[in-house]
C-alpha cells in the first residue's frame, strides 16, 4: 500500500506534492495582490451566502448582515419556489454562519446578505439553490457564495443557464466543489470560480490549478468557523475553502468595480501562490 | 372468450395473484435481514479502518422527517443508537442528509448544532466526527458516520474520500434492499410489462393483473405478519425460537378448538 497520504481527487492538485508553478506573461504578470486588493476592505460589495442561512447577530459578521431570503420548495409556483423576505436572517445548522463568518474576516466592509435554501423537503434542493441564485441575480448580487451543490444531470441545463445570466450581470458566483470526484453543479461550468480545500492555513494564500474544472485551492480543513448559537466550531470541507475566495473576490470588486467575472479570475489566477512572473 | 375460458383465466390471476404475495411476503420476511447483515459489516469495517471508536447508519424515513439510526458498533457501556429517531433538521445526521454534503467536525462537543440531549441519553459524546450522505439516484437516502479517530485529533480530507466509498457499498445495499422490500411489485411490474406486449393474447389477464394492483386488507395483514415476523427474528436467536414456539404452540391450540376463533366455522 501506497505511504502518499490519499486525497479527494479535487483537492489533490493541491497538494504541496502535485502543486505545479505557473508561469504568467505579459501584463498580467504584472497583477499583484498589493494592485488587486491592498487597501481594499470590500465596501459597497454585496455578497450573498446561499446555504443554511446566517445569523445575522454572530458577533463574528460584525453587523454587516443586511437581509436575506427563504428560498422555500412549491410545486405550485411558476419556478417551483416561494420567496419569504427575512429581515434579520438565522441559520438552521450553522454552515452558512460559517461561510459567512470566513466572508466577513477577509472583507470586513462587504454586504452581507443571507440565502436561505435548505428545507425539510429534500426533494426541493436543486430548484431552491437554482431559485437562491435566481434571486440574488435579480437583487444586485455581486459575489454569489454557494458551498453547497447538486450532482442531479436533469439540472445541468438550468444551473447552466443561471451560470450564463450570472456572468452577464456581472456576478461573480464562486462554488465548492463536493468533497468527492462526482460532477457537482454548479461548480463546473467555466464561469463559475470552482474551489476546493488546500492544506495550508494562512487565509490569503491560495492555489491555481492549470487543470479545470477545479481552477482554485484555499484553506478548508480544520477551519475555526463560525457556526449558531454565537458559537464556533472547527471543521472541514471544501465549504470552507469557497468563502475565502469569495471574500477575496469581494476585495478585488471593491478596488476595481468594473471587473467582469473572467477578468477577476484572471485576477486571482495573477495573484496565485502558485504563479511566478516569466 | 367462452365461459369455460374466462374461468381458466380467472384461476390464472389468481394463482398469479397468490404468487406475488407469496414473493413480497417472503421478500419482506427474509431478504431485508440479508442487508442489515451487510450493512452491519459496512459499519464495523469502517470503524476497524478508520480507528474509529464508533461508527453508526441512519436512513431517512419514507415522509423525509426524520432518520432512523439503523445499524451502529457496539461501544460497550452505552445505549445502543440502533432504532433512535432524529428529526431531519437538526444535528449533524440532518444536516448532511438535507445538503448531500459531508463534513468533518473535530470538536463535537463544544458544537452547539450538535444534538447534546441525544448524545446524553446514549451515554457517549463524541470528540470528532465524520459524517457522509448515503445517495441512491441522487438523492438522499440516509448518513453514515464515523466518531472519534483513535490516535488523532480529527478527520481529514483522505478520511472524507475513503468513507465516501464505504457510504457506496451502503448505499447500493440499501438500495437492494428496497427493491426485495417491494419484490412483489417489481414481479407484477414485469409481468404487465410482458402480457403489454402481446395485447391480443394477454389483454384479459393484462386487465386483471391492472385490477390486482395495492392488496386487499386480508393481504395487508399478512404483509404485517411477515413484517412483524422479521422485525422479531432480528432481535436475536432467543427471540426467533420463542416466536416459532409461541406461534406454533398457538396454531395447535386453535386446531384442537375448532371454532373459537373462527377456525373450522362454515
Amino acid at each position: 500500500m501506497s505511504s502518499e497520504p490519499l486525497r479527494p481527487a479535487w483537492s489533490q492538485s493541491f497538494s504541496p506534492e502535485a502543486l505545479q508553478i505557473v508561469m504568467t506573461s505579459g501584463p498580467i504578470a504584472h497583477i499583484n495582490p498589493e494592485w488587486a486588493w491592498g487597501g481594499s476592505t470590500g465596501a459597497g460589495v454585496r455578497v450573498a451566502i446561499i446555504d443554511s442561512g446566517v445569523e445575522a447577530d454572530h458577533p463574528a459578521l460584525g453587523g454587516m448582515v443586511r437581509g436575506g431570503v427563504i428560498v422555500n420548495y412549491d410545486e405550485q409556483e411558476p419556478n417551483k419556489v416561494r420567496i419569504e423576505p427575512e429581515e434579520q436572517p438565522v441559520d438552521i445548522f450553522g454552515h452558512g454562519t460559517a461561510c459567512a463568518g470566513i466572508i466577513h474576516s477577509l472583507a470586513p466592509e462587504a454586504e452581507l446578505y443571507s440565502i436561505r435554501v435548505l428545507g425539510r423537503d429534500l426533494k426541493g434542493r436543486a430548484v431552491q439553490f437554482a431559485g437562491g441564485l435566481r434571486w440574488a441575480l435579480e437583487n444586485q448580487i455581486q459575489v454569489i457564495n454557494l458551498s453547497l451543490s447538486t450532482n442531479r444531470e436533469e439540472y445541468y441545463a438550468l444551473f447552466h443557464q443561471l451560470t450564463d445570466d450570472a456572468y452577464f450581470k456581472n456576478a461573480t458566483l464562486v462554488s465548492a466543489v463536493n468533497n468527492y470526484p462526482v460532477p457537482s453543479y454548479p461548480s463546473l461550468y467555466s464561469s463559475v470560480i470552482s474551489v476546493a480545500a488546500h492544506e495550508g492555513k494562512d487565509p490569503f494564500t491560495f492555489f491555481y490549478n492549470p487543470s479545470p474544472p477545479v481552477e482554485f485551492g484555499a484553506p478548508g480543513i480544520d477551519v475555526k468557523v463560525a457556526w449558531i448559537d454565537k458559537g464556533y466550531t472547527t471543521s472541514t470541507g471544501n465549504s470552507f475553502a469557497a468563502p475565502h475566495i469569495s471574500g477575496i473576490v469581494a476585495l478585488i470588486r471593491a478596488k476595481h468595480p468594473t471587473l467582469t467575472p473572467f477578468q477577476i479570475k484572471t485576477v486571482l489566477f495573477a495573484c496565485a501562490s502558485n504563479t511566478q512572473a516569466g | 372468450m367462452n365461459q369455460e375460458g374466462v374461468e381458466s383465466e380467472s384461476a390464472i390471476v389468481n394463482q398469479l395473484k397468490r404468487l406475488l404475495l407469496a414473493i413480497e411476503v417472503s421478500g419482506r420476511a427474509i431478504l431485508p435481514g440479508t442487508n442489515d447483515q451487510l450493512l452491519q459489516s459496512i459499519v464495523d469495517a469502517a470503524a476497524r479502518i478508520f480507528g474509529a471508536t464508533a461508527a453508526s447508519l441512519a436512513l431517512v424515513e419514507k415522509d423525509g422527517q426524520n432518520l432512523v439510526f439503523r445499524v451502529a458498533t457496539t461501544v460497550p457501556g452505552v445505549e445502543s443508537v440502533v432504532g433512535m429517531r432524529v428529526p431531519i433538521d437538526r444535528g449533524i445526521v440532518g444536516y448532511v442528509a438535507m445538503t448531500g454534503q459531508p463534513i468533518a467536525i473535530s470538536n463535537v462537543r463544544e458544537d452547539a448544532r450538535f444534538n447534546q440531549d441525544f448524545a446524553r441519553s446514549t451515554g457517549y459524546m463524541p470528540q470528532s466526527i465524520l459524517a457522509m450522505p448515503l445517495i441512491s439516484n441522487d438523492r438522499v437516502i440516509g448518513v453514515m458516520e464515523v466518531l472519534d479517530k483513535i490516535n488523532a485529533p480529527t478527520f481529514g480530507l483522505m478520511d472524507m474520500e475513503l468513507l465516501a466509498i464505504f457510504a457506496q457499498q451502503a448505499a447500493i445495499a440499501i438500495d437492494q434492499s428496497q427493491h426485495f422490500d417491494q419484490l412483489g411489485r417489481a414481479v407484477l411490474l414485469g409481468l404487465q410489462t410482458l402480457a403489454s406486449q402481446e395485447p391480443g393474447q394477454y389483454g384479459h389477464l393484462l386487465g386483471a393483473l391492472q385490477d390486482s394492483q395495492g392488496y386487499s386488507e386480508q393481504d395487508q395483514e399478512i404483509l404485517e405478519l411477515a413484517d412483524l415476523f422479521y422485525d422479531i427474528r432480528m432481535l436475536g436467536e432467543a427471540e426467533r425460537r420463542m416466536l416459532l414456539q409461541v406461534t406454533s404452540a398457538f396454531r395447535d391450540y386453535c386446531r384442537s378448538r375448532p371454532g373459537q376463533f373462527g377456525f373450522g366455522r362454515i
